[in-house]
């Protein structure tokens, strides 16, 4: 054996040819029984002797030296190999061609998949063996632009799509939709024979410009084209017959299994490029042509809490464009429905003067959490969702049962809510649960629109408590009120903050002040003074308003009251003191009692303090002594006298009667109590609707305040502005807190006009006025 | 490394490392796809005679770690005849005969770094030369009629040097 492979003559082709393709045949029909390096050198050099021969025995070559007679340097040789390689392709192919008629089906499938293995294999080799020619001859001509020159390997893929696949596509096709409906069918099928048909397809789309890179064009169109086309028809037809023999809820279920199908079938064995078109496809089958279907069935879901199904249907039709669209507007219809009946419900429990306010707010509550939670489960939070359930909870809370005299109720109610949670009572909420019970307070307060409502009324709440130390925990108030912050804005909240900042100098000045008494009393002084402590409190910042009544201040703390008014001015000289008596209150220790030597103590308001302070001094009194002593005007002193009657601290003579003029009253010195500590001290029920009234009555008066500094606030920075433009801005700025009822605007625009802030300018528009 | 044969075309065994071999892509590739079927059996290299052989085999052993040549074929680099590395140039101090041999077996074996700097070496060689001593350096006969020599003279009148 010789130990180099004997190659051709390199100058004769016939010669050359002859040995490449005994090589190139073995190579493509029997490389299974490999190949040895001599006969793969052989091969490369005869390709490479033969490109590099002075002359060609064949004349095409001889043919480049005539070119217009120009010069070109040195000429390759290469195109009779190259012609000739294209014959044995086509020829081998045709073969093959022939091979495949007697296919079809999975065994055709076999048959492509088979040979196309083989071919490309083979490529490979045969495209290293002419690596010679490529790198010189194909590549000079694909330099000066030929077309239809490729590579050796790329040649390979450009004839079995010309001279196979082109005539047999089809068939391959056919096998490949029956294989893939047999498995839709529920058998099982070998899927990477389709893996194999796509990587097939795909190979041969070639790029025009630059056949190095591959595009998706072949794959497209012969394999995506039908594959399409079947899932189209396939699904079109067992959906029709699904739907007409099962439920709605069974469809969807079925349609979400196909859907999940479909895309594992991308991920096993197709090409990710099909995976939109496919989904597409699906998807207009399965949800868009059944879409009405599904929509009509989305209010029986919601009136049977449904929620794994509304999550189902959430899902199959946010898939579609628009799909969602008709859901959202009956959600909305059906939230809102919901809230109004939980609201009537309680409404037709409660009359209205009784309705607990945590009833209602627990009612309120209660629809929200229900759908919210729902949006959260079944819809994803879709925003749009969550703008629907919004909506309708903003509706249901303003304008339901309870609210039909005034939307202004629901604050109301909210704020007593929020006073009872705050209130210092014998079932104090837990500080965790309290936390959570101030959040839903805010979450019904999201949707109030009445913002300044809800403000007025807080703010009163607080005050009280703070004024009459009942609130329950610093902490939660803090909490609270940072919450409206967030909520609201600073301005929103600020009076509250200084409210609770005014109880803290009120702590300090106590201090201060029994400090100075200590420096400036003598020591009998200190001894008669009266226990005292005060609460000074800014008046622009609190909801207080002083006494209405006259009231002539009683013998005992009238120095403690002129001491601290002396000590105050001299630390703020100029500040007003306003006494608020109403709101004042002390203990009494009542000796008269004959039932019990440990004398008792009354717990008693200023006004009440002043009346029984005269019994020192006398066991009975006119009506009017006491009248003109006290000088409280009837409204406060009847319901003072009252408790004291009904309490039994002093008889009434007639007994019959009802206080007033004409009547005495005499000190009961058979007064009994089970308690030392007697709480006389009690606030009327009148006076507590009577002060809700003004509450509303107030909240009037500031909200045309409100307005008018708004238009001033716009008209200040627009100088010149249209009627209606100036309308639309109020209502955008006062939106936040209440809203403006456009007649309203008008009203105040016209109160402007007249203190003249405003003029009249021509065309409709309003000027500001410096 | 496992050391591998190459058998020259007057039948002398090289050997030399496998890595060192495959500079060259014929190489390369045929081990890519014979396989190990053939281990130990020398690779036959038809068209090399020893003594290119061993030149050749001595420039890949030098530039056994180069990097991969850049894909972009028209790069600068590549194409500045000047810019050929000091080892290269003592490397193609060789005799003219020897020099074409390098290039011819470059080509053959797929070299391409071998092969671009034999070429640069020639053009080098050429580079600042009149036609006459061109034909000196390299022993080229005139081939041309003074006609066509005057012609071509005409059609190239614009690049000369003047």
């Amino acid at each position: 054996m010789p130990l180099h492979p004997q190659t051709p003559n390199r100058e004769d082709l016939e010669q050359t040819w002859m040995y490449l393709e005994t090589g190139i045949s073995k190579i493509m029909n029997d490389l299974q029984e490999g190949m040895d390096m001599r006969a793969y050198m052989g091969i490369y050099t005869a390709v490479h002797n033969f490109c590099t021969s002075q002359k060609a025995v064949n004349s095409s070559s001889t043919s480049l030296h005539h070119q217009g007679g120009v010069h070109r340097g040195a000429h390759l040789l290469g195109e009779d190999l190259y012609n000739n390689l294209i014959h044995y392709l086509s020829a081998h192919l045709a073969g093959l061609k022939q091979q495949s008629t007697q296919f079809t089906d999975e065994a055709l499938l076999a048959f492509y998949i088979r040979e196309w293995d083989r071919y490309t294999t083979a490529a490979k080799y045969i495209n290293h063996l002419f690596r010679y020619l490529n790198r010189h001859w194909v590549k000079r001509e694909m330099d000066e632009g030929k077309k239809n020159i490729y590579d050796v390997y790329t040649l390979h893929l450009v004839r079995w799509k010309i001279d196979l696949f082109d005539s047999v596509q089809r068939h391959v096709m056919d096998g490949v939709l029956k294989l893939v409906e047999k498995q839709r069918n529920g058998e099982t099928i070998e899927t990477a024979m389709v893996k194999s048909i796509v990587d097939s397809f795909v190979s041969l789309g070639l790029d025009e410009n630059d056949s190095s890179k591959s595009t998706l064009e072949v794959y497209r169109e012969y394999f995506e084209k039908p594959f399409l086309e079947s899932t189209n028809n396939y699904y079109q037809f067992e959906s029709k017959q699904f739907v007409a023999e099962n439920s709605v809820v069974e469809y969807m279920k079925k349609a979400e299994t196909r859907l999940s199908e479909e895309e594992g079938r991308v991920h096993v064995y197709l090409h990710p490029d099909i995976m939109v078109p496919l989904m597409k496809t699906c998807q207009r089958v399965l949800i868009q042509e059944h879409a009405p279907l599904l929509r009509d069935e989305f209010q029986v879901l919601l009136n049977n809490d449904r929620q794994d199904d509304l999550k189902r249907m959430y899902n199959l039709l946010s898939r579609i464009t628009d799909g969602l669209e008709p859901l959202r507007t009956k959600f909305e219809a059906h939230v809102r429905k919901a809230g109004l009946e939980a609201i009537e419900k309680v409404a037709n429990e409660n009359t209205d003067d009784n309705l607990e306010p945590k009833v209602y707010v627990d009612a309120l509550l209660e629809v929200h959490e229900k759908y919210s939670s729902l949006v959260k489960i079944a819809f994803k939070e879709d925003t749009e969702f969550v703008r629907s359930l919004d909506n309708a909870c903003r509706e249901f809370v303003n304008r339901n049962k309870v609210c039909k005299s005034a939307s202004s109720k629901s604050p109301e109610l909210l704020a007593k809510y929020a006073d009872s949670l705050l209130k210092k009572s014998a079932k104090a909420a837990e500080e965790a649960d309290l936390e959570s019970k101030l959040d839903s307070i805010m979450t019904v307060f999201k949707y109030v629109e009445d913002k300044d409502v809800f403000q007025k009324f807080y703010s009163r709440m607080l005050a009280k408590r703070l004024v009459h130390a009942t609130s329950a925990s610093d902490d939660a108030e803090t909490s609270m009120i940072g919450k409206l912050k967030d909520a609201c804005g600073f301005e929103y909240t600020n009076k509250l903050q200084r409210m609770f900042q005014d109880m803290q100098i009120s702590k300090d000045l106590n201090d201060s002040y029994k400090e100075w008494m200590n420096n400036t009393l003598d020591e009998d002084a200190l001894k008669t003074a009266v226990d005292f402590s005060i609460q000074v409190l800014g008046t622009s910042f609190w909801p207080l308003t002083p006494p209405n009544t006259p009231f002539h201040i009683p013998q005992v703390i009238t120095k403690t009251y002129d001491r601290f008014q002396t000590f105050y001015f001299q630390k703020h000289s100029g500040r007003k003191l306003n006494w608020l008596w109403h709101l004042c209150k002390g203990d009494v220790k009542a000796t008269f009692a004959k039932s019990s030597k440990v004398p008792f103590t009354f717990h008693v308001s200023t006004y009440q303090m002043a009346i029984l302070l005269m019994f020192n001094d006398a066991t009975s009194y006119s009506y009017e002594e006491i009248e003109t002593t006290t000088g409280l005007s009837r409204d406060y002193l009847d319901p003072s006298l009252g408790v004291f009657i009904k309490a039994k601290v002093l008889n009434l003579e007639p007994a019959s009667g009802k206080v007033g003029p004409g009547t005495t009253l005499t000190l009961n010195t058979d007064f009994k109590s089970k308690k030392i500590r007697v709480n006389l001290n009690m606030a009327v029920r009148t006076e507590q609707k009577q002060e809700a009234e003004d509450t509303h009555k107030t909240i009037e008066e500031d909200r045309k305040l409100l307005m008018q500094s708004a238009i001033v606030r716009i008209m200040k920075s627009r100088k010149v502005l249209k009627h209606v433009v100036l309308v639309q801005e109020t209502i955008a700025q006062i939106k936040s807190r209440f809203t403006p009822k456009v007649p309203d605007i008008k009203k105040c625009i016209d109160i402007l006009l007249e203190k003249e802030y405003l003029e009249r300018l021509d065309g409709e528009r309003l000027g500001y006025l410096a | 490394m496992a050391p591998m044969k190459l058998l020259s075309s007057d039948n002398v065994e090289i050997e030399v490392e496998k890595e060192v071999a495959e500079r060259s892509v014929l190489i390369k590739n045929m081990l890519e796809d014979v396989g190990d079927t053939t281990v130990g059996a020398p690779i036959p290299i038809p068209n090399v005679n020893e003594g290119v052989l061993r030149k050749v085999i001595e420039w890949c052993e030098h530039h056994r770690n180069d990097p991969p040549q850049p894909a972009d074929e028209d790069s600068d680099s590549r194409k500045k005849s000047t810019d050929i590395e000091e080892w290269d140039q003592k490397f193609m101090q060789v005799d003219q005969e020897m020099l074409f041999e390098i290039i011819l077996a470059a080509n053959y074996l797929d070299i391409k770094p071998l092969l671009d700097v034999g070429c640069k070496t020639v053009a080098n060689m050429i580079k600042g030369k009149s036609p006459e001593e061109i034909r000196k350096t390299f022993n080229i006969q005139n081939d041309f009629t003074p006609e066509e020599e005057d012609q071509i003279r005409r059609e190239n009148e614009w690049a000369e040097d003047r």
